[in-house]
């Protein structure tokens, strides 16, 4: 016994069922000797005759039925006329049997001619909708308009529950691209659907017929009587072909009861399908039949100029992209932020699902992309592999295989190289293609046998074998992607380049003011001294001079002087700050040991600190300008002595150490400390701290501390606690 | 002939020139004390006392001059064979290393920064005085 699945679709001869649909019947007439060769057995339902009697009889047998049910119709007349000038012409032939409407369909198959029977029963000229109907789906100038006005006025038209457009993507499988339906129906618009749920020939027939009507899938199909069952009818034009007891299920399986079909065709292939569903069954009269077909015609032919069209649309929106971020490079003067962080950013340049970009040695990411532990590798993998300024594949893994482990993120990439020298470089991933899908079934979900046993058909169950074919592949990237790609490389390396020049010019210009800064502030404290000392010298005269003022006015005289005073103080910090940038560094070898020992007892006694206990380690000896390392010792120690000089047991520990090439002196002391909130501000000029009112300062000796060590290519940082202590780290390479 | 000064104080800025005239008047009216305001007019000067061969007995340079500066006048001091032996004081508002370098090896016998005010400049002259004009009056 053949199992059931869909994969056997394509084996099934369904031109050829041997049965009809039964809302209708069927005859056949040999087109020679106008014998009946074929007859439905439902025949006796609608003619009260057996099929069988009229087999191999003439076709007057049957005018004769006909005539005593009724009905008067030149059979012969119109079959000669149909072969004459084509049956298209009679198509329908609106006759009355007992009462009822009926429409006969007449066409050629082989040597036999197939007249159909179908009921009539549209009341209205379905003309005149048509009409109207197919002006309203021009007027759309998308082809996304025009595929939606397209299902709408399909639905309009035969009142069915759904009609979707189903478009055929390249590999045969399918996907709703438009879809009007009934409000409580669960949207299918989106849903992918496996290639094998319509298989070959049926594909084939859809080609040749362009509609298709399932009119009740819960109706027992009619058998076909003959007389010559080595010869089964070809049903390939019948619109009243039975169905594939395949799709029966699979229909019953989504919950259908009729189905309708119009076929869109685009350069002679099949595009797609208006899909229509309802969940009753219905019949559809054959005029409104012909009114979809011709609207699937009209929609057809619109395919042709708007698929071209639609494939422009994306390469368009692609280039725009590619402008506008052309034009962010040169307004933002941050590549990175150019390209990421404005309206338009790199995933809008194609269809890329992530991007990650690795400039000056940091990775970016936008989208979805690999995870780090995974980009690092394929960075080094593509920085060691690329020689070109680009690589693209849409089947990642086949040429790297660990990217296996992020197939659905990253199937696709396209790689630009920006700087091979600094491994700099963009990556666009596109995910794996069943990852960007919505399947119509749960891949998941096993086969599940119903209680009679029959395989359960249905979209679910033919996911896996499709699955084969898509996994571990994006969809291919387009030349417009790849020349986008290129053209944007081109623009951001143009743009490094620039800023790189900018920047060089920029630092020659900022140590050029630096410089001047420097003179600057030199010469200007220096001229101030002069008017200064004159302010100070003639107030002080003028006192001398007149010994009998009043106190209170030389108590005024007396705050001149203190200003004059507070003003040199601070002119005088600022020409150390000033000389520290404009000195040659003399470098000696320092004897730090003999340098700490004189600074201490300076400091102690200038700050009357005897109490201090002072504790000197190692004091490994350092390369550095003398005047300003004694400098920096003299700012540091007499800041640790200074503010702790209120500690209960001032202590103060120094030592040095060298590690991994760098001498790290430590001074550390037990005094006010400072405030976390503070830590960054420590360094700036003139800066003092909340808790140090109450000790002399100007806040200069840290600004030049530091700019003397930065001047050593040293560095210098601090931990501290508040009324804990402040360890300070002074760090000078070794030479 | 014109009367040799003491005191010889090349300065430019006429405030400062005031201040320490006034200081030394303080300290002894007596005192000759000449100004020079400009560093041409100073070296001129004292070709003309060293061709009289009367020098004065002692020079104070400001350091930061129009035209030559006080570091130049002191090299033309030291190159001239009668000046060379007077005492020069280099008298400066700058206390940078650099200068203080540079004038002692130039020959100055003295780097003084300028005291600040008037009461302090009354100190310093003072002692100077103490120390070029009475305790060495040998040297003189």
């Amino acid at each position: 016994m053949h199992s059931i699945d869909l994969t056997n679709c394509d084996r099934e001869p369904i031109h050829i069922p041997g049965k009809i649909q039964s809302h209708g019947f069927l005859l056949a007439v040999n087109s020679q000797n106008f014998n009946i060769t074929y007859a439905s057995e439902n025949l006796v339902n609608h003619l009260g005759e057996s099929a069988t009697a009229l087999l191999d009889q003439p076709l007057q047998n049957l005018i004769d039925l006909l005539a005593n049910l009724g009905v008067e119709i030149e059979l012969e007349a119109i079959l000669a006329l149909g072969k004459s000038q084509g049956f298209d012409l009679i198509n329908p032939y609106k006759l009355t049997i007992k009462g009822n409407p009926y429409y006969l369909i007449l066409h050629r198959s082989a040597e036999n001619y197939i007249l159909e029977f179908e009921i009539a029963t549209l009341q209205y000229d379905v003309q005149h909708i048509i009409g109207k109907s197919v002006a309203e789906i021009l007027l759309n100038r998308s082809l996304n308009g025009l595929l939606e006005k397209a299902a709408a006025e399909v639905k309009r038209l035969i009142e069915y529950d759904r009609v979707m457009i189903y478009k055929f993507q390249e590999d045969g499988h399918g996907e709703v691209v438009a879809e009007e339906k009934n409000e409580e129906l669960e949207p299918f618009f989106g849903l992918h659907y496996p290639a094998s749920d319509i298989p070959k020939q049926a594909r084939e027939l859809y080609k040749l017929n362009m509609t298709r009507i399932i009119a009740d899938v819960y109706t027992e199909s009619a058998a076909i009587a003959t007389f010559n069952n080595d010869a089964p009818l070809d049903l390939t034009h019948s619109t009243l072909r039975a169905v594939s007891p395949i799709h029966i299920q699979y229909l019953k399986n989504m919950g259908v009861a009729s189905s309708f079909s119009i076929s869109l065709l685009l350069n002679g292939e099949l595009w797609g399908l208006i899909a229509c569903h309802n969940y009753s069954p219905k019949f559809i009269d054959y005029k409104a039949r012909e009114g979809c077909k011709l609207i699937g015609n009209i929609l057809s032919s619109a395919l042709e100029f708007r698929e071209a069209e639609f494939n422009n649309e994306n390469d368009q929106v692609y280039q725009t992209a590619v402008d506008a971020l052309s034009e962010q490079l040169e307004s933002d003067p941050e590549i990175i932020s150019a390209l990421t962080k404005h309206k338009t950013n790199l995933l809008d340049a194609n269809s890329a699902t992530g991007v990650a970009i690795i400039y000056e040695k940091k990775i970016y990411t936008l989208g979805q992309t690999p995870a780090m532990e995974q980009l690092e590798p394929l960075i080094n993998w593509l920085k060691l592999t690329m020689n070109d300024s680009i690589y693209y594949t849409h089947q990642l893994s086949a040429h790297y295989k660990p990217a296996l482990s992020f197939a659905k993120t990253a199937s696709g990439i396209i790689a630009c190289l920006l700087s091979k020298s600094m491994g700099e470089l963009i990556i666009w991933f596109k995910q794996e293609t069943l990852a960007t899908m919505y399947w119509a079934g749960n891949p998941e979900k096993p086969v599940e046998k119903s209680e009679v046993g029959m395989l359960n058909l249905s979209p679910r169950n033919s996911f896996e074998s499709f699955t084969e074919i898509v996994k571990n592949t994006a969809p291919k990237w387009s030349t417009s992607e790849i020349n986008g790609a290129l053209k944007l490389r081109e623009k951001i390396t143009n743009t490094i380049n620039k800023r790189a020049d900018e920047i060089r010019l920029l630092n020659e210009r900022l140590k050029l003011a630096y410089e001047e800064l420097d003179t600057f502030s030199y010469t200007i404290s220096h001229d101030l001294r002069t008017p200064l000392t004159a302010i100070k010298s003639y107030t002080e005269l003028f006192l001398a001079r007149n010994k009998n003022i009043e106190d209170k006015n030389v108590q005024l005289l007396d705050r001149v002087l203190v200003g004059a005073d507070k003003m040199r103080f601070l002119i005088d910090e600022i020409l150390k700050l000033a000389r520290v940038g404009r000195a040659d560094i003399e470098l000696a070898h320092i004897n730090v040991q003999e340098m700490i020992n004189d600074i201490c007892q300076t400091v102690v006694s200038a700050y009357k600190a005897d109490h201090m206990s002072i504790e000197i380690g190692n004091c490994p000896a350092i390369d550095g300008d003398t005047i300003l390392i004694n400098q920096v010792f003299t700012n540091i120690i007499s800041n640790a002595v200074k503010y702790s000089t209120k500690s209960i047991n001032p202590t103060i520990t120094i030592n040095g150490e060298e590690v991994n090439g760098e001498i790290i002196y430590k001074i550390a002391d037990n005094g006010i400390g400072i405030e976390v909130d503070n830590h960054d501000k420590v360094f700036e000029l003139f800066r003092r701290m909340e808790n140090v009112k109450d000790f002399e300062g100007t806040g200069v000796g840290l600004a030049i501390v530091k700019r003397i060590v930065e001047r050593h290519n040293g560095r210098i940082w601090f931990e501290s606690e508040l009324d804990k202590g402040t360890t300070f780290y002074l760090s000078f390479k070794k030479l | 002939m014109m009367s040799t000064p003491d005191i010889f104080y090349v300065e430019d800025d006429p405030d400062y020139a005031f201040i320490l005239q006034t200081a030394i008047g303080e300290i002894q009216e007596e005192l000759k004390l000449s100004i020079v305001e400009d560093g041409r007019d100073a070296i001129d000067q004292l070709r003309l006392f060293s061709d009289e061969k009367n020098l004065p007995k002692l020079i104070l340079l400001d350091l930061n001059l129009p035209g030559l500066s006080g570091l130049d006048i002191l090299k033309t001091i030291k190159e001239m064979p009668h000046l060379k032996y007077i005492p020069v004081i280099l008298f400066s508002t700058s206390d940078n290393p650099q200068d203080v370098k540079a004038s002692y090896e130039f020959g100055a016998n003295a780097y003084v920064t300028k005291p600040d005010g008037y009461n302090n400049l009354l100190t310093c002259l003072k002692t100077m005085h103490e120390f070029w004009f009475l305790q060495n009056r040998g040297l003189n």
